[in-house]
């Protein structure tokens, strides 16, 4: 780690030219160990660590940006000069409202000693213990174990002020695999106990038992109960295709016609927030704005987007803090669908005739009015016949509009689960009991 | 050699390493970026590290630095090492390294990019007047909501060594460009592109492939063609049809159902978790008919100006062109050393890393369906009822490479031989080999294009290739189309 004295130190020392102007620096800084199984070994381990400067220059209506990896005092103030000189070749934007203004960050804390400090004997001991239960079932095992840190900071010429985030990150994902079925778990977190690697392994294990031997289903819509993994596919999709006020702002987002209208199930409610504990908590952008709680979807009506401070400039609002990397427009990286009022098992029980999904897997927009998607089912589908789950079925293409699927959103699950991706985009989200999903294709 | 290399190879030759390979890399890269008329991004990225791979007991450790210091590069050795020892705790009796690699890889030599004019020293000034000239041109259509053009070009610096003797340097170019525009109305939005999706096309070059695209000339008709998709006819409706499809989406197909398809590590399961596994597993080599006889597929990674165009990979192989599919049979995969002498084959030099804190992978180089005869004047007129498509929107495959759904930016109505109505929202669905053997004609060497695919993720932790791919216009019979909603 580099710690908040050290790269303060850093920042404040590389925009200390008084002739620069508005500057602002947003520096990440990650460790990250990953053990890699398949075939029940390890067949990669790594380690990396890396942390890039991204400097930004504001000149009048103008801005500059340059990025390095770098941390010498020569680099980081060549890597100023570059913004610099950038900023001036630039033509004016009318639209740059200028560096945000400065103000108080909130702390949150996500930071875990033992898990900072796993070791990858550990991790070797874990995948271990993963690889025999599979072997000990008849099936290979596949998938990783990393642990890791991230820390972010941003020092702007503006105030002047100086954030900075630690926070660690475990997950653990296990395929399990036969030669006709497959089974998935997945846990993630910001400590290593947020899950535990026995019980994931059985879980996986167990789907891939009980999908052996899969029957060809016919195309067609099904109500589908969709386990937390595909759910949290949904809500990274509606995040990137539509939650972020640029695409809203250009008409590319599903959101376009629909906001303040009731385009989705009143049981659906969707924010995103930052603070939050039990998410992958990030106290503030990559402009160190302050991350707010932002409502996306109440109760079935679609709120609207999240903002960076250009967009919010535009829009005549306020930044919402959601300007997720130095470039790009604002993102919704910390979701969370709230829960319903059934167990999973109720879920089913309450289908004659459906699917039970686990997972959902290359998944990509076909159209971005009502954020239509095709994919595939992946590690676990199985029919569901009267209130049952009887028999697995082999994975299914849909093509599927993801809002009008939550419009038939009929009850969730009364528990959520946190979905923490390797970009460090985290969904709390419980099971759904869809009406309607549209099915379009099967494979071999 | 280095001093700060022969000290971390040494240093894992110590710590017990039976093999080890280090990659010095050092990458610059500019990007700029103009979205409506303003320039949203020009920036300049610079990243410097390496990364040390070593082999103990038959199992492998890696660790890496940005810090290129003898000191810091003797601390990612010795860590690689514990590592590597920690995954053979779990592994059992390992391999010796000269029976997980085969034989030892002992090339030495450097390599440049060929280009006409260094990018990097060509000023900022023109780039931005190139990106303004055509955002003005497509701003010229006022059904264009949001404009997009860009520009990127990258040198990599890369020395490869490894404990067997290879040690090589390489110098890396690519350049690379695109324009887009998004139509709103009606009801619709559509986006057009040039001369590609995915934001640009992009080739191992210098600046004179970016000049020769002239995205300004070309960018007033993309942004009218997206408004022409607004009120242009909807694709038919899930039925089944001839398709001529265009060398830049067939890149895309080929990319998505042979290239990954092929990759051995995928194959053997080592991907399983991720990525996916592959319908082509060993049991299949040289013995199953992937596609029609007009077939022919070839992997060479001294196709010049494609992406995955080198001296050597990143262990140490040099370059090379070899067959996937021959005359429709599947007849090789892509290769490292260590998946190669599972089947008891050599490597083909498909081991690329994404960079210096990333292990190489198997990856695509430059994929190659081979150009068959016909012209496409002729193709069309000898198709009675079909579509042309154009332009890849979407793409989505399974994670065994067979069921693949593909969107396309536009498609032409063909009827009675010759091109009718626009088409919007254009899609097509199939099975790999199903779909391959549907092939009945390919067009000529005149109409190959190398095509980019400058963003194909694999692995984990996350890795980002850059991989091309030639194709001509391509028939497919009896193509099930037009799934949407």
């Amino acid at each position: 780690m580099l710690g908040p004295e050290h790269i303060g130190s850093l920042l404040r020392d590389a925009l200390r030219n008084r002739h620069l102007g508005d500057a602002d620096i947003y520096l990440t800084a990650t460790t990250q160990a990953l053990t890699r199984f398949a075939n029940n070994r390890i067949h990669q381990n790594v380690y990396h660590d890396d942390a890039v400067a991204h400097v930004r220059v504001a000149y009048q209506k103008r801005q500059g940006r340059a990025v390095t990896n770098n941390l010498s005092p020569d680099g980081l103030r060549s890597a100023v000069l570059q913004a610099r000189e950038h900023a001036s070749l630039m033509p004016e934007d009318p639209d740059f409202p200028g560096l945000p203004s400065a103000s108080q960050s909130a702390s949150v804390h996500a930071y875990d000693e033992a898990t900072a400090s796993t070791g990858p004997e550990h991790r070797a001991a874990v995948v271990g213990m993963v690889c025999r239960k599979a072997a000990d079932a008849g099936l290979e095992a596949a998938g990783f174990y990393r642990t890791g840190v991230t820390e972010l900071a941003v020092f702007s010429s503006r105030g002047p002020r100086y954030c900075y985030h630690a926070g660690t990150f475990a997950g653990l994902l296990i395929t399990a695999r036969s030669d006709d079925s497959a089974g998935w778990a997945k846990g993630g977190g910001w400590r290593i106990d947020a899950f535990e690697p026995e019980a994931l392994a059985d879980e996986a294990i167990d789907k891939a038992v009980r999908g052996r031997n899969p029957q060809s289903l016919e195309s067609g819509e099904y109500p589908v109960v969709l386990e937390h993994y595909a759910v949290d596919d949904m809500l990274e999709a509606l995040s990137f295709y539509g939650m972020g006020a640029h695409m809203v702002q250009d008409g590319r987002s599903w959101m376009n016609d629909v906001i303040d209208q009731p385009a989705m199930s009143p049981l659906v409610s969707i924010w995103d927030d930052g603070l939050a504990p039990s998410g992958w908590p990030v106290p503030f952008d990559a402009e160190g704005v302050p991350r707010q709680r932002v409502n996306i979807v109440t109760d079935g009506v679609v709120q609207g987007p999240v903002h960076n401070s250009y967009t919010a400039a535009k829009a005549g609002v306020a930044s919402t803090g959601h300007q997720r990397g130095a470039t790009g427009g604002p993102t919704a990286t910390n979701l969370f669908m709230r829960p319903g009022d059934r167990t999973t098992d109720q879920l089913i029980a309450s289908v004659d005739r459906g699917l039970y999904i686990t997972r959902f897997y290359y998944t990509r927009l076909a159209h971005n009015r009502g954020c239509v998607m095709t994919g595939m089912t992946r590690d676990g589908t199985f029919l569901i016949e009267n209130g049952e789950i009887t028999t697995p079925v082999k994975n299914l293409r849909f093509t599927q509009s993801y809002v009008d699927a939550l419009a038939g959103c009929q009850a969730l699950s009364n528990t959520a689960h946190l979905n923490l991706n390797e970009a460090g985009v985290a969904m709390h989200v419980p099971a759904a009991l869809l009406e309607n999903w549209r099915f379009t294709g099967q494979t071999v | 050699m280095d001093p700060l290399i022969a000290t971390a190879l040494d240093t894992a030759r110590q710590r017990g390493a039976e093999y080890a390979d280090i990659r010095l890399v050092s990458n610059r890269e500019q990007r700029i970026v103009v979205r409506n008329g303003v320039v949203e991004t020009m920036t300049a990225d610079e990243s410097v590290g390496l990364g040390i791979r070593a082999l103990y007991n038959g199992a492998w450790g890696f660790a890496s630095t940005r810090e290129l210091t003898s000191a810091a590069a003797d601390q990612a050795a010795g860590q690689a090492v514990q590592i590597a020892r920690a995954s053979a705790s779990q592994n059992g009796a390992g391999m010796t390294s000269e029976q997980l690699l085969g034989a030892p890889v002992t090339g030495r030599g450097s390599y440049a990019t060929p280009i006409g004019i260094d990018p990097f020293t060509v000023s900022l000034d023109d780039k931005l007047a190139l990106l303004l000239a055509a955002d003005s041109e497509m701003a010229a259509v006022p059904q264009v909501s949001a404009r997009m053009d860009n520009l990127v070009f990258i040198r990599e610096e890369r020395t490869f060594a490894n404990t067997e003797g290879a040690h090589v340097s390489q110098t890396i170019y690519e350049a690379g460009g695109g324009v887009q525009a998004t139509a709103v109305g009606n009801g619709e939005t559509q986006r057009r592109s040039y001369p590609q999706s995915h934001g640009r096309q992009q080739g191992c070059a210098g600046w004179e492939y970016v000049v020769a695209m002239d995205l300004p000339g070309n960018a007033r008709r993309t942004a009218e063609e997206a408004a022409e998709l607004l009120t242009a006819e909807p694709c038919p409706t899930d039925i089944a049809t001839d398709l001529i499809i265009d060398s830049s989406q067939l890149a895309l197909q080929i990319h998505e159902s042979c290239g990954h398809a092929v990759e051995l590590d995928r194959a053997l399961g080592d991907e399983a978790a991720f990525a996916g596994t592959s319908f082509l597993t060993p049991d299949l080599l040289h013995n199953f008919q992937y596609g029609s006889e007009h077939v022919n597929i070839t992997a060479d990674s001294t196709d010049a100006t494609g992406l995955g165009t080198f001296g050597w990979d990143d262990e140490g192989l040099p370059a090379q062109s070899t067959d996937n599919i021959r005359d429709g049979q599947f007849v090789g995969y892509l290769m490292s050393r260590e998946s190669a002498t599972r089947l008891g084959l050599s490597s083909n030099g498909c081991m690329r890393a994404s960079s210096w804190n990333r292990i190489p992978l198997i990856r695509m180089t430059n994929v190659s369906l081979q150009p068959g005869a016909w012209t496409l004047d002729d193709l069309i007129a000898d198709t009675d009822d079909g579509i042309y498509l154009e332009t890849n929107r979407s793409w989505s495959i399974d994670d065994r490479r067979y069921n693949f759904q593909f969107g396309t930016e536009i498609g032409r109505e063909i009827k009675s031989g010759k091109l009718g109505r626009l088409l919007r929202n254009c899609t097509y669905t199939g099975i790999t080999p199903e779909f391959w053997r549907s092939c009945d004609a390919v067009c000529g060497p005149e109409y190959r294009q190398l095509w980019a695919t400058p963003r194909c993720g694999k692995g984990q932790p996350g890795q980002i290739a850059h991989t091309s791919h030639g194709a001509s216009p391509t028939r497919f019979r009896n193509v099930r189309v037009g799934v949407m909603r």
